[in-house]
């Protein structure tokens, strides 16, 4: 392999790598990681630093609303912020993970603050155990209040909470409706969290909302023994979990979610045993799963590369990103999670306890004319840093370049972005049509422009 | 510990979209009859932004300059003033202009566009008025403070973007004292400068931190008419009172009681009045959060806008301060 065609396989495996791990990155971006090299790279995304972003108080400053956010809308500014200029992207994406998966819907909390402080602790312990993830969504506030278990008392248990850990967050169950535990496991682990609830907060009508917090009532919690998947003693809901997290089946369950989210809408059953096989070795630890499956070839083979279609999270915020032109947190930054909700994801505010269903079901013609239409327009703003840099990138390919090389060089300034044969030769056909219209009628930063948006509304474009 | 030199007086406000009451408040100004103009900021995505005009006893009267980019709306405001003759000047953060109205809420005019030349703005945040009746407006974004006549005429300016003394990084609130001082909240660089009427640095107040004398993002600076001085430290989530040589005095961290608006949703709402009890957070509820701005009265009242508890919390001055 010559020098110049591994650069372009180090640009492409890079660049897929940031569009998964993160929401993709401009092409100067992928340029300094590939620089870096890409296992490298791949640690740097795992291990982001901790910490506040400098920025929060500009956030703050100018939606002093999202501040003391009422609703998941009032919310919306803050979490677009992150997503469209963390340089923390992997953190993003697994908060966005399991936002998705230990999904609390909006609708019936309409806290917003609490949503915000759900999405922080999915940052702050989203890459760690999966053990200390379903500890501390068990002990979050707004997931108890979400699943009635304020409602759960002793002697008289709710069981929506038990029964959601297990079918949607761990264990699953298969396409029959089965599952590895028993309806007695869901009314054991009811019972185990009774007492695990949400302290009472004054009404947000008059002053605004509070902090929501949890609160354990030690006198409300069923104290008696309990048989729960084969084993009996006195279990409180952190016994659950410890239960629970040393089943093969919790582990398969998260290696197919991992796998789906992270590297393909369709499911190879290899990959996913040897992901449940390193979930038993490293006690469910996220990190190192997903250290392998960035690093698996697998992961970097051309099989899986633009063969999974962009959430609308993915697509607004990917685009965003790309466009860079958010320097200071502005109106429209803030409205960039209304561009998703167009699209069908209502960030902050999940349809249910199953979160979104992901995949091709993205796409219908409403959602598709949406993507299509926010990627152009994004696309189309010349003056935004992105834009400007990918302009100066096409203009320093050459003068005179012909179509195939014109085509070519766009796409690599979009962030080395691939196409279907098909779609690339009616791209081909287009910009000849340049050659051949009058000399100065169109200058080339309108036909790289035009190109730009041309390319974003393709429908490889729909994929990542 | 009590307070020393204040007590609390009484609270207007409730959380509300429209009409009586508030939704983020971030300025709050009296005109000449004392009555109060609150500027709810609320979430521009949610149209709720206004000026309200009511009575120090919560007499809700009417209100102007909602949502809209036409003539006489506003779209992110961030901080009024009153001239001598109660008109009222709105600044814009969106559109990047100020509009004046009458007391009555009229449109009369309005003027500014983005850019950085004379009389152009990048997101204008506070304005104060001086003894001759012109604006002074802090050029947020531009590190500068701009000087007007009533119209909008462009007269002078003075800052650039920095942090050495005399340099402004993101700064927000003014205040002009009774010598026409000029006071500005610097905002990201944790101070108070204080300049000549023609912009020459007088002195600076505090630093960063959690400690008396010390702020976290300063939004707002207000001196009083015998020279004492109020900081909205915002990030603190408390008001600092300094003398006039800026010896610290007094931090006020909220003390609100029920508000007569809220007392009487609570009246017609037993069921929310019952989870409120349930919740028993009454201490939690009397402390500022994120306090913007702050107004005083010749007679000593202290108007605090609580940004994120919509409403404005008084005090009333119970010893003259004295300088050290």
């Amino acid at each position: 392999m010559t020098t110049v065609a591994r650069t372009r396989k180090d640009v492409a495996v890079v660049a897929h790598l940031l569009r998964r791990a993160g929401f993709g990155a401009t092409r100067d971006q992928i340029d300094q990681y590939v620089a870096k090299g890409y296992e490298e790279t791949v640690e740097e995304l795992l291990n982001p630093r901790v910490g506040q972003p400098e920025d929060q108080d500009l956030m703050d400053r100018y939606f002093i609303a999202s501040v003391e956010a009422r609703s998941p809308g009032h919310a919306d500014p803050q979490w677009s912020w992150r997503l469209a200029t963390s340089e923390k992207p992997l953190e993003e994406k697994i908060a966005l993970f399991w936002h998705g998966l230990l999904a609390v819907g909006g609708v019936k909390l309409d806290h917003g603050l609490e949503m915000l402080t759900e999405i922080d602790l999915f940052r702050r312990v989203g890459l760690g155990s999966f053990r200390n993830i379903l500890f501390e969504i068990s002990r979050n506030p707004g997931m108890m209040y979400w699943l009635d278990n304020q409602n759960s008392h002793k002697g008289a248990p709710n069981e929506n909470y038990g029964r959601e850990l297990l079918e949607l967050f761990s264990m699953g169950i298969d396409d029959l409706g089965g599952g590895a535990y028993t309806e007695d496991d869901v009314k054991a682990a009811a019972r185990a969290f009774t007492g695990w609830a949400s302290k009472p907060t004054p009404p947000p009508f008059f002053l605004g909302p509070f902090p929501m917090e949890f609160r354990f009532d030690a006198s409300d919690h069923d104290n008696d023994e309990k048989s729960f998947l084969g084993e009996t003693g006195n279990f409180n809901g952190e016994d659950i979990i410890d239960i629970i997290v040393k089943k093969r089946a919790s582990a398969h369950f998260i290696a197919m979610r991992l796998y789906l989210f992270f590297v393909s809408d369709e499911p190879d059953e290899g990959e996913i045993e040897r992901l449940t096989d390193l979930f038993q070795e490293t006690d469910g630890d996220i990190r190192s799963m997903l250290r392998y499956i960035f690093n698996s070839d697998h992961f970097k083979s051309a099989d899986v590369r633009f063969r999974k279609v962009k959430s609308p999270a993915e697509l607004v915020f990917g685009t965003a990103r790309l466009t860079d032109r958010f320097d200071i947190p502005d109106m429209d930054s803030s409205m960039l999670a209304n561009q998703s909700l167009f699209m069908g994801q209502h960030l902050l505010n999940p349809p249910g306890v199953e979160g979104w269903h992901e995949g091709e079901e993205w796409v219908d013609s409403g959602s598709l004319i949406e993507r299509v239409n926010f990627a152009a327009s994004e696309l189309g703003r010349r003056d935004s840093h992105g834009v400007r840099r990918m302009l100066d990138r096409v203009g320093s390919a050459g003068d005179d370049l012909e179509p195939e090389e014109f085509v070519e060089a766009c796409l690599d300034a979009l962030g080395s972005i691939e196409l279907s044969p098909g779609s690339k030769t009616v791209l081909v056909e287009h910009a000849a049509q340049y050659r051949s219209a009058v000399s100065g009628t169109v200058d080339g930063t309108d036909r790289a422009v035009e190109m730009f948006q041309l390319i974003v509304s393709t429908p490889d474009y729909q994929y990542c | 510990m009590g307070l020393e030199n204040f007590s609390y007086s009484h609270t207007i406000g409730i959380a509300s979209f429209q009409g009586r009451g508030f939704m983020n408040p971030v300025d709050v100004r009296l005109d000449s009859r004392g009555l109060v103009f609150v500027l709810s900021r609320s979430n521009a995505g949610n149209k709720d932004v206004r000026v309200s005009v009511q009575t120090q006893d919560s007499e809700y009267l009417y209100e102007f300059g909602r949502w809209g980019t036409e003539p006489g709306q506003t779209t992110q405001p961030t901080a009024i003033a009153l001239d001598l003759e109660d008109r009222v000047y709105v600044t814009d953060e969106f559109m990047n202009n100020v509009t004046a109205f009458d007391r009555e809420g009229q449109f009369v005019d309005r003027w500014g566009e983005f850019g950085t030349g004379p009389g152009e703005f990048n997101r204008p945040s506070g304005i104060a008025i001086d003894s001759e009746g012109n604006l002074h407006v802090v050029d947020h974004l531009n590190a500068r403070v701009q000087k007007l006549t009533p119209d909008g005429g462009f007269i002078s300016s003075f800052g650039t973007f920095g942090t050495a003394p005399g340099q402004f990084n993101f700064p927000w609130g003014i205040s002009i004292d009774r010598e026409d001082g000029i006071w500005i909240a610097d905002w990201r660089n944790d101070r108070i400068q204080r300049f000549t009427p023609t912009g020459e640095l007088v002195s600076t107040l505090g630093s960063s931190g959690r400690d008396d004398g010390q702020f976290d993002r300063p939004s707002g600076v207000h001196v009083a008419s015998d020279g004492t001085v109020f900081v909205a430290d915002w990030r603190n989530d408390r008001v600092q009172v300094f003398a006039g040589d800026g010896a610290h005095n007094e931090t006020l961290i909220g003390d609100a009681t029920l508000s007569k608006w809220c007392q009487e949703f609570l009246d017609v709402n037993p069921e929310q009045a019952g989870w409120r009890q349930n919740a028993g957070l009454f201490e939690q509820e009397k402390r500022f959060w994120r306090p913007s701005a702050v107004e005083s009265t010749n007679d000593g009242l202290v108007f605090i806008a609580d940004s994120c508890r919509h409403r404005i919390q008084i005090y009333r001055r119970v010893h003259a301060l004295v300088a050290t």
